[in-house]
C-alpha cells in the first residue's frame, strides 16, 4: 500500500439518507486524499455512523454517490470494499470464535493468501496484546479486548481507506496511545483514515481535516486553521464545534445539575 | 444536596416495590404488544384457567375409580397408593421447582443485567434478593398449584378429608417452594463460580431441549398396548418407593394425609418438623446467597485463565487433511469462509445446536420405528383391493426415504430458513467485505446443504441395509434425495432471505413471523411434489408391469427438474434483496 500521496480516497458526492420522512443524511459532499487522517465530528444522531455505513457499503444511499479508491461503490461494489477496512463504533463479533480464527475468516472473505493471513494475524495479535487470548472465545473478552479484535480483524488485509466510528471507546489510555501511533503510521504509509470521534482532542491533534456534521448537513470542512477562520473568534476545537453546532443547552444541563 | 428523602429500608415495602416494578414491566409490555399478541396472552389465560377445572374435574374422576372395587384386582392395597399420592405430587413439585428456579435464577441473578442497578439503589440487599426468588420461582409456583392442586383437592374431595386438609396443602407447596428456590439459588452460585454464567445457561438449555424432545418422542418408542395386568401393578406398587420415612418430602404428604384422616397426633407432627425444616432451610439459604453474591464470591471464578498456556497453533500447511485442502481448491475464499465459520459456530453454540439434535432424535426414533415393523404396511383388516396393498408395498419400498425427507425437512427449516438471520448483529462482518451475492448465497447454501445431505445419507444407508434394500433402488433413492434436498434448500433460504432478522440476542428466539412459517408449509408441500414426481413414475410403472428402469429414469428426469427448479428459481427471485439485506 503506497497509493498516490495526493490521490483521493474517498469521496462522497451530494450523498444522502432518508429513513422514511427522517433525512438522516443531506446532501453530504466531501474528500479524503491519501495519507490524510479525517476526523468526523457532530452531535449524537447529527448522521456520522449513517455517513459512515454508506461509504463502507454497508447502507444503500437514497441518493448520491460514493467512491472509495476510485471506484463507485454502486457499481463496482467489490472492488470498493477490498481496499476498505471498518471498525463499527459496537464491535459486534462472533462470540463462539476466537480472535484467531475471526481473523482467519475475515482472510478468507478478502481472499488473502492463508499464509499471509497466518501472519498477519500473529503480528496484529501480537500487537494488540491479544496473542495469550487469541484461542479463546470472543465472549469471554473484554470491551476493550474486543475492540481491539475488531480493528485487527480491520486490518487484516492491510486496507488503503480505513473507517472507523469511534475507534477508541472502552479502551484504556494505553491502547488508546497506541490506536493513535497505528493509524499515523498507516496514514504516513498512504492510507485515508477516517474517524468520527466524541473526544475533540483526539480530532484536534491526531486529524489532518475535520468535516462537522449537524442535523444531517456537513456544516464545516477544513483544517483547524480554517476551522478557526469560520468560528467566531474560538481556539479551540471544542470551542468551535459548539459555536457551529449550538452548545447552548449545555449551559442549562449544568445549571439544572447545580 | 440530595433528592432521596427517607431511603427504603422497610424490607417488605422494598419487596413490595420491587415486585411491583416487574408489574409495571409486565403491563406496559402487554400495552404496547400488538393486538394478536394481546389476544394471544388472554386466550392463553383463558386455556391456563380451562385446564385448571378439567384438571380438577379429571382428578376428581380418576380418584374415585382409584377407591373402586374393581382396581383392587389390580392394585392390591389402593389405599396405600391413594396415600401415596400426596407424597408423590409434593415431590415431583419439589423436584421441579428445584430444577426449573435453577435456570431462572441463574437469568434473574447474573444474565438480567439489573443486579448492579438493584444493588447501588437505596434498598435492602434481601428485598433484591427476595423479589429475585419471587420472580423466579412464581410462574413456576403458578404451574404447580395449576396442576397439582386439582390432584390434591380432587384426592381430598374423593376421599373426604377434613377441610383442615385444604389450606395446609397450600401452605406446604409454598414453603416447599420457597425451599426449593432457596437450595437453587446456592447451586447457581457454586456452579457460577467454577463455570460463566453464560455458558452454563447455554449448556442448561441444551440439556433441557434434549430431554423434552427425547421424553416427549421416546413414548413412541413403548409397546404400550401390550402391558400386562402384572406389569401394571409393578409399576404402581414403583411410585410407593418415594414415600420413604427418611425423606422430609415423604414426611409433609404422609402429614396432609395424617391431617386429612383426623390422625391429628401424627399428622401435626409430620408437617411440623417438615415445615420448620423448609422454613430454616429457605432462610439459612437467603442470607447465605446474599452474602455469597455481594462479596463477590460466586462471580471470582476459579478457573480464571491464569496459568493457562497459550496453545501453540500448529501449521495449518501441514496439518490439514486432505478433505479441506480439496475444498480449498475447489471453492473461493469467501464460501470457504463462511462454511468454515458457519461450522464452528453452530457446533460450539449449544442454543443452536439444540434445535438441530431435535430431528436426529426423530430420526433415530422412526428409524427404530420403521425397521421394527419390518417394512410391511399396516394391515388393517385384510379387506383392502390387492391394487392398493401392492401400491402400498411399493410405497413402503421408499418409506425411509421419506422419513429421511421429513427428518432433511425439519433440520432445513433451521438450517436453510434461518441461515441469514442467524450471522445477527455481526451480519456487518460480511456486508462490508467484498463477497459477491452468488458466493455468499452459495456459502449459505453448502452450510445448510452439506449437513443436512450427510445426515440423510447415513439415514437412508443404514435403514437400507437394514431392510436389504436392492442395490439399484438404494441408488436411486441416494440421488432422488441429493436432489431434493438441494431444491428444499435454495427454497427455504430464499423464504430465510425475505424473513431475515438480525435483531436478536437469544438464537433460540430468532423470530421470522408469518414468512417464516409459510416458508416451512410451503417447503414441506414442495416435498411431497418432489416425492411424487421421484416415485409416482416407479410406482406406476410397476404397477403398469413395466421394466423398473423406465420407472427409474422417468421419476428421475421429472424428480430431478422439480427439484432444481426449486433450488435455482426462489433464489433467482430473491437475489435483489440480498445486497440490501440489514438496511
Amino acid at each position: 500500500m503506497n497509493p498516490n500521496p495526493n490521490s483521493t480516497l474517498i469521496q462522497t458526492r451530494d450523498l444522502v439518507k432518508r429513513f422514511g420522512e427522517k433525512t438522516a443524511v443531506d446532501q453530504v459532499t466531501f474528500q479524503v486524499s491519501a495519507g490524510e487522517v479525517f476526523g468526523f465530528l457532530g452531535p449524537n444522531g447529527a448522521g456520522k455512523t449513517t455517513t459512515i455505513k454508506m461509504i463502507v457499503g454497508l447502507l444503500q444511499p437514497t441518493s448520491g454517490s460514493v467512491e472509495v479508491a476510485g471506484f463507485d461503490l454502486q457499481e463496482h461494489p467489490l472492488e470498493a470494499k477490498a481496499v476498505c477496512g471498518y471498525l463499527p463504533d459496537t464491535p459486534n463479533l462472533y462470540p463462539k470464535l476466537s480472535a484467531r480464527e475471526l481473523l482467519r475468516f475475515v482472510g478468507d472473505l478478502y481472499e488473502i493468501d492463508r499464509d499471509q493471513v497466518e501472519r498477519r494475524s500473529k503480528e496484529l495479535l501480537r500487537l494488540f496484546e491479544l496473542s495469550e487470548a487469541a484461542d479463546d472465545p470472543i465472549d469471554s473478552y473484554s470491551h476493550g479486548m474486543q475492540q481491539k479484535t475488531a480493528l485487527a480483524s480491520a486490518l487484516i488485509h492491510d486496507p488503503q481507506v480505513l473507517m472507523m466510528d469511534e475507534p477508541t471507546v472502552g479502551l484504556d489510555p494505553r491502547s488508546a496511545r497506541m490506536i493513535k501511533d497505528i493509524l499515523r503510521q498507516l496514514a504516513e504509509r498512504g492510507a485515508a483514515i477516517f474517524l468520527s470521534t466524541h473526544i475533540l482532542e483526539i480530532a484536534e491533534r491526531m486529524c489532518d481535516r475535520i468535516g462537522i456534521i449537524n442535523e444531517g448537513q456537513l456544516i464545516a470542512v477544513g483544517t483547524m486553521q480554517e476551522l478557526r477562520a469560520l468560528g467566531k473568534g474560538e481556539t479551540s476545537l471544542e470551542d468551535i464545534f459548539l459555536s457551529l453546532t449550538g452548545g447552548a443547552e449545555y449551559a442549562e444541563i449544568a445549571e439544572v445539575l447545580k | 444536596m440530595s433528592l432521596v428523602s427517607t431511603p427504603g429500608s422497610n424490607l417488605w415495602s422494598s419487596v413490595w416495590k420491587l415486585l411491583r416494578l416487574r408489574g409495571v414491566i409486565f403491563l406496559s409490555g402487554f400495552r404496547r404488544a400488538r393486538l394478536r399478541n394481546k389476544i394471544g396472552m388472554v386466550v392463553l389465560g383463558l386455556v391456563l384457567l380451562a385446564v385448571l377445572v378439567v384438571a380438577f374435574v379429571i382428578s376428581y374422576l380418576v380418584l374415585r375409580v382409584l377407591s373402586s372395587p374393581q382396581l383392587a384386582q389390580v392394585v392390591p392395597e389402593p389405599d396405600r397408593l391413594l396415600a401415596n399420592i400426596p407424597v408423590m405430587v409434593v415431590s415431583l413439585a419439589f423436584v421441579i421447582i428445584l430444577i426449573t428456579s435453577f435456570g431462572l435464577l441463574l437469568q434473574a441473578l447474573y444474565l438480567a443485567g439489573d443486579m448492579d442497578f438493584l444493588l447501588s439503589s437505596p434498598l435492602p440487599i434481601r428485598a433484591v434478593f427476595l423479589s429475585k426468588q419471587m420472580q423466579a420461582i412464581l410462574p413456576n409456583y403458578a404451574l404447580i398449584l395449576l396442576f397439582g392442586l386439582p390432584v390434591l383437592f380432587g384426592l381430598g374431595i374423593s376421599q373426604g378429608y377434613n377441610l383442615l386438609y385444604y389450606p395446609l396443602v397450600v401452605l406446604v407447596l409454598t414453603l416447599l417452594t420457597l425451599t426449593a428456590a432457596g437450595i437453587a439459588s446456592l447451586v447457581v452460585m457454586g456452579v457460577v463460580r467454577i463455570f460463566p454464567a453464560r455458558r452454563v445457561a447455554e449448556v442448561l438449555g441444551f440439556l433441557v431441549a434434549i430431554v423434552s424432545i427425547l421424553c416427549s418422542q421416546s413414548g413412541q418408542l413403548g409397546n404400550f398396548a401390550e402391558i400386562s395386568g402384572e406389569q401394571a401393578s409393578f409399576a404402581l406398587m414403583q411410585l410407593e418407593r418415594i414415600n420413604s420415612p427418611i425423606s422430609p418430602l415423604a414426611w409433609a404428604g404422609s402429614g396432609l394425609v395424617a391431617i386429612g384422616q383426623g390422625q391429628w397426633l401424627s399428622g401435626i407432627g409430620s408437617l411440623a418438623i417438615t415445615l420448620l425444616l423448609s422454613g430454616g432451610i429457605f432462610a439459612i439459604s437467603l442470607s447465605t446467597a446474599e452474602r455469597l453474591y455481594y462479596s463477590g464470591w460466586a462471580s471470582v471464578q476459579v478457573s480464571s485463565r491464569r496459568g493457562k498456556k497459550t496453545r501453540r497453533e500448529p501449521s495449518r500447511v501441514t496439518t490439514r487433511p486432505i478433505v479441506f485442502t480439496l475444498f480449498d481448491r475447489l471453492l473461493p475464499g469467501p464460501v470457504r469462509a463462511i462454511l468454515a465459520k458457519d461450522f464452528l459456530v453452530l457446533r460450539r453454540d449449544l442454543r443452536s445446536l439444540s434445535q438441530l439434535v431435535t430431528p436426529l432424535i426423530l430420526g433415530i426414533i422412526y428409524a427404530v420405528m420403521l425397521v421394527r415393523r419390518g417394512g410391511e404396511p399396516p394391515t388393517g383388516r385384510g379387506d383392502a383391493p390387492a391394487v392398493l396393498i401392492e401400491v402400498m408395498s411399493n410405497l413402503m419400498l421408499f418409506a425411509n426415504v421419506g422419513i429421511s425427507l421429513f427428518i432433511s425437512w425439519s433440520l432445513l427449516s433451521r438450517l436453510a430458513g434461518m441461515s441469514f438471520s442467524l450471522e445477527g448483529k455481526q451480519y456487518w462482518l460480511i456486508k462490508s467485505a467484498p463477497v459477491s451475492t452468488p458466493r455468499l448465497v452459495a456459502g449459505k447454501f453448502l452450510v445448510a446443504y452439506l449437513p443436512t445431505l450427510i445426515l440423510c445419507w447415513i439415514f437412508l444407508l443404514i435403514t437400507s441395509l437394514l431392510q436389504r434394500v436392492s442395490l439399484d433402488t438404494l441408488v436411486y433413492n441416494l440421488i432422488a434425495v441429493t436432489l431434493t434436498v438441494a431444491g428444499i434448500t435454495g427454497l427455504n433460504l430464499a423464504f430465510g432471505v425475505i424473513g431475515a432478522n438480525f435483531e436478536w440476542e437469544d438464537p433460540r428466539r430468532i423470530s421470522q413471523g408469518a414468512l417464516g412459517c409459510l416458508g416451512f408449509l410451503v417447503s414441506g408441500v414442495c416435498l411431497l411434489v418432489c416425492l411424487f414426481f421421484f416415485f409416482g413414475p416407479v410406482v406406476l410403472f410397476d404397477l403398469l408391469g413395466s421394466t423398473p428402469a423406465i420407472g427409474f429414469l422417468v421419476g428421475l428426469v421429472a424428480g430431478g427438474a422439480a427439484s432444481l427448479c426449486l433450488m435455482i428459481l426462489p433464489l433467482w427471485f430473491v437475489r435483489q434483496r440480498i445486497p440490501v439485506l440489514a438496511e
